[in-house]
């Protein structure tokens, strides 16, 4: 019973932590407006935390360059499992139009398995609330597989 | 000195909520000319690759199989995840075959979700009757031809000429 509720209050919380690796500082702008009143997310409990240890959903923005790559990767090391990956915007998936520079080693495909991303450069608030929406389904059912 | 403020409490009691349902109900529509998910007409389409070279982040890749017949099937893919929807490609698009619409929840998983592609059949252009080969010893033929007939007729002439001498030599003897 008391595993119960703890789930049923982890389904209604899942923390946020953002690592920018390099973003051009869009998408991040666009994240934080996602938990002000407009759009209010944090209605359905994605709440930004300060850190990695607490988080459920790493959102990962900007282009992995080589000075960011050893911290997400230590970052990520330190997130606790099951969580889930969401990268927010064209630089993470691909590479953008930084794509084949030197000072780029992406995609972070390479580093981490990505649950779902929200495309756009830009992408609206609207697209990342759904994007979230979808990662806090997804770790659901990442827990409950987890529990098995 | 509290009194505007009460005014404008006042107000937000009888005022709708500014934070959008979404969500929950639809998605509100994005503002006018929002450059969103990619549409791509593969009907006008005439291949000629300048959204292609355009591109800045190289989001576009073409396929060009060649068919059995002569044709090409050409297949564009164009990836979102790689977009910057900068609107380059359309306003290059001489057929207008690439515009950019305003659906922007642009969300999933697979990498498939993300692609916009579009396939169609360039077809060859018509086969010539002859072949140049056959064109030019169809010309010497015609050539020939006109040869011989040309050297018949003199033939043919000179035994006309020959009488007509030989009875002017005999008139003047």
């Amino acid at each position: 019973m008391l595993q119960n509720m703890i789930d049923n209050s982890m389904k209604k919380s899942p923390w946020i932590f953002h690592i920018n690796a390099g973003s051009c500082n869009g998408c991040d702008i666009e994240l934080v407006s996602v938990l002000t009143p407009r759009y209010d997310a944090e209605r359905y409990g994605f709440k930004l935390c300060g850190s990695p240890r607490q988080a459920d959903i790493v959102v990962v923005s900007g282009p992995i360059t080589m000075q960011s790559r050893e911290r997400l990767r230590r970052t990520l090391a330190q997130v606790p499992e099951p969580f889930c990956v969401v990268s927010l915007g064209s630089c993470p998936r691909s590479g953008n139009v930084f794509k084949g520079s030197y000072a780029i080693d992406g995609p972070l495909e390479k580093y981490v398995h990505v649950d779902v991303s929200v495309a756009g450069c830009t992408p609206k608030p609207e697209a990342i609330i759904a994007g979230l929406a979808q990662a806090a389904e997804l770790l659901e059912k990442k827990r409950k597989e987890a529990r098995k | 000195m509290i009194l505007p403020y009460l005014g404008q409490s006042f107000k937000n009691l009888f005022s709708k909520p500014v934070t959008e349902a979404f969500p929950v109900g639809d998605a509100p529509k994005a503002a006018e000319g929002y450059r969103g998910r990619l549409h791509y007409d593969p009907e006008l389409c005439i291949n000629c690759g300048m959204c292609m070279r355009v591109c800045a982040p190289q989001a576009i890749t073409r396929e060009i199989v060649p068919l059995e017949n002569g044709d090409q099937k050409i297949t564009f893919t164009y990836d979102m995840t790689s977009c910057t929807f900068c609107r380059m490609c359309s306003d290059f698009c001489a057929k207008k075959a690439i515009t950019l619409t305003d659906d922007y929840l642009i969300v999933g998983s697979a990498h498939e979700d993300f692609l916009v592609t579009g396939t169609f059949i360039k077809t060859a252009p018509p086969k010539p009757k002859f072949t140049p080969e056959q064109l030019e010893a169809m010309k010497k033929a015609a050539a020939a031809k006109k040869a011989a007939a040309a050297a018949a007729a003199g033939e043919a002439e000179k035994p006309e000429e020959k009488p007509a001498a030989e009875a002017a030599a005999k008139g003047e003897e």
